[in-house]
């Protein structure tokens, strides 16, 4: 019993992990319909930052990371995305590699090629006991913080204007400007805060990992991709609930598998979508593709 | 011998010798140079050979795939055990069955089966996921890339793990390599000018007009998807035979980016494109490594070491083609169709020879009579009642005029008959036989064409390719094809558009172009959503004299949308009104144009008394 | 106070409006009719910013509108409601109607009012508001484009694809407005209660003004009933 509440409150971390990526995807493709492959290298970006500010007061670290993200995020946007705004969806595609190659090699070329170890607060690596249930306070941090991601983004978008300009943009982008929604902020405010997102969870990464490396962000986003795909192109709340899914099935099966199938872990993690899609399209929530017009 | 052909025989020619001619250079470079530069020759032809591999599908396709370099990794691991020394294979790969290790095949035999083994992985992995959408693709086949490289990272009894292999006879040739380069050419354009081909470029140019002309999307990805696989196999052999070494990243995500750059750089909807951005790709890639590893720039910068800097070149290069230059060097164009190796512009395009008779049994044979029926047809949007209980009958050899205001819900019952909506009650039925749930491809094949209000024309192929899709369509080989496309136009009095390419035509022709498109299909029944609409006088005079041909040439019945009437009094001797989704009236055009309820439902009640006066 | 030159759209080559010149001045109601495909929605798009004409170009209060982006246009003080409404069917009534009142403080006097002239949107301000019936989503749709206290008012077929009863009530609230000094463009298929509604009509055709005048101008006009039946005279 005590056994499976362990294994279970795992899955839920790892599914709050993907599903927070899954979230800075998403908000991103709603409002400009777009699949953005650099969203990894912003959750890269953040993680460098906490490196590089290593030794400052670890929540300075972390703020400062934060920023970092958002920042990155709203620079990619306004040089390299808004050319390609009304480019279809696989051109999109194409750039955000593009972009994801150069933040990528950048850092290679600035720091190293190679992994570098980070120090991370010591009461993190340390577990709380909870009723038998021996917790890593990783994992509290990880399901506290998306707790707050998810009130946060609720707040947001229902109850403050700008949240309902993004959910309008994002229903008919058309239409929400012809009522006199900028288009630029709106786009610009996604980007923004889906950049904080991948910033929250490179800090998570590197808090799990303690290390950093220039192509960490690769799993992560297509674990994002993946778990998007799931939950209906588009869906904020699907996005949420492909990450909870495709977390906890790979933490599940992490600890169900045999012992010679564990390494293909990812095999199959990476299977499983692909079937759903086989009987479901357009995913589990089946949203749409593309845009209404005026 | 000498039939039409879908392009002129010296296009073809130069599309051809263009793309191997620089691939016998490069060859030629790296047999003249030092072994090192032939090295890296032999790689850059490797590469192209993946390249090209990955046009067939992307660039006939339009849809991005990033798992072809998972069938590179195939091939590469499948060539490399089959070669694999004895010696070797007991420290390497203890678990190799023992066919595999006694194997001891020779280069090309390895080549061969790695591109086998890849072609049926592809056709494996292609079934579910060719399934799923335009958009789902891209990340479906990315995540097959990952599946790919965590069981050859962890299979480590067989694969070696992440330690990889070593010690792999190094074989490839510079010979060979280019020989392959060159099949790999020849093949990519024999597929993307084969039927096959052809359909899948329709998809890729309009979804929906292909589905009207009898295409199936997912077939046809299907083909192209394995053929890329094979090819991908094949680089992936050679190239790991060159290098002696293999590890799981050595065709991961480093190479996939690698390989879409040059692809999209070079333009990816043409073989040309796909050469010669691999070699322009590599050439740059060389230059940016020299300065990675330290160089003089021009004897004035001097540059430390700094790896990591050719892909952010790379990256930077992508980045800016994407943005100012989305159809690539080549535009997208193959050598014959490039403007400066054409002839100059002031002779005309060559004439279209006609169809030959020998080719015969072209559409001239009329179809059997039958009927084509929709009973008490209802459709709702969203609560919004856009077709009541709509009964309608056509004929073969009739024309039948549809009209009504806007949002009368003609259209919407066009696309109930040629099933591309379904209703929510009532029934189609094709000469008696119900065709309740036929997806339009399959309706399109037995014999249901139909055009769009907007023309939806494939805007990179000719005229005459326009058509011939059409016949391919319904699965007539490539000379059928042409016959047909080449009797239809001569029919119809189009054949100087046979060498424009759609997109360059003007709308009104255009939208001749896809009626010409829907008769190759050689339907029983035609459906015109607005022919004229947005045409000019003359132009639509031209439509009205189109039409009557094709009521005198084809026989095939003709439902007509149209607001013109004076079109509609030219050619309907039976009129059907549909007004806010009921039919309001049938008639003659004479009947319906008196009839005050069809006047009220345009222009109100008010203008009967100053029709009147 | 708008004024349309010369304006000429296409999409790729293909042109649907061939040069269209047309004026509405302020406090005044004109309609715009033609059949299908005659560029009227076209038009409404360029005006708007959604597509940028080919040739001429619309003005608005000696504001050049082309080349501008939708959102400036909009924050000029035109408002459209568009074919097919596009009401946001995720988002509840209250939140649609929020989208169309401005940023600032002054909102909610204006929300106040909009909703004692739409009673049944009161009743309904918390549903999603693809909830509402098809009127009830047109009245939603004018409602969010009144809200911004527009300079000029643009409907693009308001009445299609509603029962008549509800088109009845559609046409007296546009009554209403009017009688208020509410300056309108409106678009049409329905030629006869256009005509009846409007100060002065422009008959299209094939992207072309065939007709323009009064109601008892147009009445009288042979040229109006070709647009529309292709009758011979």
């Amino acid at each position: 019993m005590t056994e499976l509440g362990q294994n279970l409150i795992d899955a839920l971390a790892l599914g709050s992990l993907y599903a927070l990526i899954a979230l800075g995807i998403t908000l991103v493709y709603t409002v400009m319909g777009m699949m953005n492959f650099a969203h990894g290298e912003f959750i890269m970006l953040a993680a460098y930052a906490l490196y590089v500010l290593a030794g400052l007061p670890f929540g300075f670290a972390v703020a400062a990371a934060l920023l970092t993200g958002s920042v990155v995020a709203v620079l990619a946007e306004r040089v390299a995305f808004r050319p390609v705004r009304n480019a279809d969806l696989s051109a999109q595609l194409v750039t955000s590699l593009a972009v994801a190659a150069i933040l990528q090699n950048i850092v290679t070329v600035a720091v190293n090629a190679r992994a570098q170890s980070v120090e991370t607060p010591t009461a993190l690596s340390e577990t709380t006991s909870i009723g038998g249930l021996m917790v890593p306070n990783l994992e509290f941090v990880t399901l506290g913080l998306t707790a707050i991601v998810l009130a946060g983004l609720g707040w947001l978008l229902y109850r403050t204007r700008t949240g309902l300009t993004m959910r309008a943009a994002a229903e008919n982008f058309d239409m929400a400007r012809l009522l006199g929604v900028r288009a630029d902020r709106v786009i610009a405010i996604s980007f923004a805060i889906s950049g904080a997102l991948a910033a929250a969870v490179g800090v998570l990464i590197v808090m799990q990992t303690g290390q950093v490396s220039p192509t960490m962000g690769l799993t992560p986003v297509l674990v994002g991709f993946v778990a998007v795909v799931i939950g209906g192109f588009g869906r904020i709340f699907g996005a949420v609930i492909g990450g909870l899914l495709l977390g906890a099935l790979s933490s599940l099966l992490g600890v169900y598998l045999p012992d010679g199938l564990v390494p293909f872990r990812d095999a199959i993690v990476f299977t499983v979508p692909v079937l759903i899609l086989i009987f479901r399209p357009h995913g589990l929530l089946g949203g749409e593709v593309g845009r209404a017009r005026v | 011998m000498s039939s039409a052909r879908l392009r002129p025989r010296s296009s073809a020619l130069v599309s051809l010798l263009i793309p191997l001619a620089l691939i016998a250079l490069v060859a030629l470079v790296g047999a003249t140079g030092t072994p090192s530069l032939e090295g890296t020759v032999i790689q850059i032809l490797c590469n192209l050979i993946i390249v090209v591999g990955l046009q067939v599908f992307v660039g006939n396709s339009g849809v991005y795939s990033f798992g072809q370099l998972g069938f590179a990794t195939a091939g590469a691991y499948v060539a490399a055990l089959l070669t694999l020394p004895a010696a070797f294979v007991l420290l390497q790969t203890p678990g190799l069955p023992d066919f595999v290790a006694d194997a001891n095949a020779g280069p090309l035999v390895s080549t061969l089966i790695a591109a086998a083994f890849s072609a049926l992985l592809a056709a494996v992995i292609g079934l579910p996921l060719m399934r799923t959408s335009t958009l789902a693709i891209p990340i479906s086949t990315f995540a097959f890339l990952i599946v790919a490289y965590n069981v050859v990272a962890n299979w480590d009894r067989i694969t070696g793990g992440n330690a990889g292999l070593v010690s792999i006879p190094t074989t490839t040739g510079v010979g060979a390599a280019g020989l392959w380069a060159g099949v790999a050419v020849v093949l990519a354009l024999a597929f993307k000018w084969s039927p096959s081909g052809y359909r899948l470029q329709a998809t890729r140019e309009d979804e929906v007009a292909a589905r009207s002309i009898g295409i199936g999307l997912m077939r046809e990805r299907m083909i192209a998807f394995t053929i890329s696989g094979a090819l991908c196999g094949v680089g992936g052999a050679l190239a790991v035979h060159q290098s002696g070494v293999l590890n799981p990243t050595t065709f991961y995500f480093g190479a996939t980016v690698t390989t879409m750059t040059m692809l999209v750089v070079g333009g990816a909807r043409s073989v040309l494109g796909a050469v010669a951005g691999a070699i322009a790709i590599a050439v740059v890639n060389e230059l940016l490594r020299g300065i990675e590893n330290g160089a003089d720039l021009f004897g004035v910068i001097s540059i430390g070491e700094a790896p990591g800097l050719a892909a952010i070149g790379l990256g930077l290069i992508l980045l800016a083609t994407m943005i100012a230059m989305p159809n690539g060097l080549s535009g997208g164009r193959e050598a014959g169709e490039l403007p400066w190796l054409r002839r100059p512009r002031s002779s005309p395009p060559p004439p279209l020879p006609a169809a030959e008779e020998t080719d015969g049994a072209v559409p001239t044979a009329r179809p059997a009579p039958g009927t084509l029926r929709a009973e008490g047809v209802s459709l709702a949007f969203a609560g919004l009642r856009v077709l009541r209980d709509v009964d309608l009958t056509l004929a073969s050899g009739e024309v039948l005029g549809l009209i009504g205001p806007n949002g009368a819900g003609k259209t919407t019952l066009v696309n109930v008959l040629s099933g591309f909506q379904r209703p929510d009650a009532g029934t189609v039925s094709l000469d008696g036989a119900s065709v309740a749930g036929s997806s339009p491809a399959r309706l399109a094949r037995r014999g249901l064409g139909r055009t769009f209000q907007a023309a939806l024309p494939f805007p990179h192929l000719s005229g005459l390719e326009n058509v011939a899709v059409g016949a391919m369509g319904m699965g007539a080989s490539r000379r059928r094809a042409v016959a047909t496309a080449t009797d239809v136009l001569t029919r119809l009095d189009l054949t100087e558009l046979a060498r424009m390419p759609a997109g360059a035509m003007p709308p009104g022709s255009q939208r001749l172009l896809g009626v010409a498109r829907a008769l190759a299909i050689q339907p029983r029944y035609l459906l015109l959503d607005e022919p004229a609409a947005g045409l000019s006088d003359a132009e639509g005079e031209q439509l009205t004299a189109i039409l009557r041909n094709v009521l005198a040439d084809f026989g095939c019945g003709i439902l007509l949308i149209e607001h013109d009437m004076n079109i509609v009094m030219k050619l309907c001797p039976r009129v059907q009104v549909l007004d806010d989704g009921r039919t309001l009236r049938v008639g003659t055009p004479q009947e319906i144009q008196a009839d005050p309820a069809v006047i009220e439902s345009y222009l109100g009640s008010n203008f009967l008394a100053a029709v009147d006066a | 106070m708008l004024e349309l030159e010369g304006l000429r759209v296409g999409y790729g080559r293909i042109e649907v409006v061939h040069g269209v010149d047309l004026d509405v001045g302020e406090g005044e109601a004109v309609g715009m009719i033609g059949p299908n495909g005659a560029g009227k929605s076209s038009i409404l798009r360029a005006i708007f910013g959604l597509v940028r004409p080919t040739a001429g170009r619309a003005v608005f209060a000696d504001r050049v509108l082309t080349g501008m982006a939708p959102e400036q246009v909009a924050r000029l003080g035109l408002a459209l409601v568009p074919e097919g409404r596009h009401i946001f069917k995720t988002l509840t009534v209250e939140e649609n109607l929020r989208l169309g009142a401005p940023a600032n403080g002054d909102g909610a006097e204006a929300m106040e009012a909009t909703l004692e002239r739409f009673p049944v949107l009161r009743e309904r301000a918390d549903q999603r508001a693809d909830r509402l019936s098809g009127g009830e989503q047109q009245q939603l749709a004018i409602a969010r484009a009144l809200l911004g206290g527009p300079r000029l008012l643009v409907l693009d077929e308001p009445s299609l694809g509603l029962a008549p009863k509800m088109i009845e009530t559609i046409y007296e609230l546009l009554h209403g407005l009017r009688e208020e000094g509410v300056t309108m463009l409106l678009v049409e298929q329905n030629a006869a209660r256009t005509i009846d509604f409007c100060d002065r009509c422009a008959v299209l055709s094939t992207g072309k003004v065939r007709a323009q005048g009064s109601r008892e101008e147009l009445q009288r006009n042979p040229d109006v009933l070709r647009a529309y039946l292709g009758r011979q005279p």
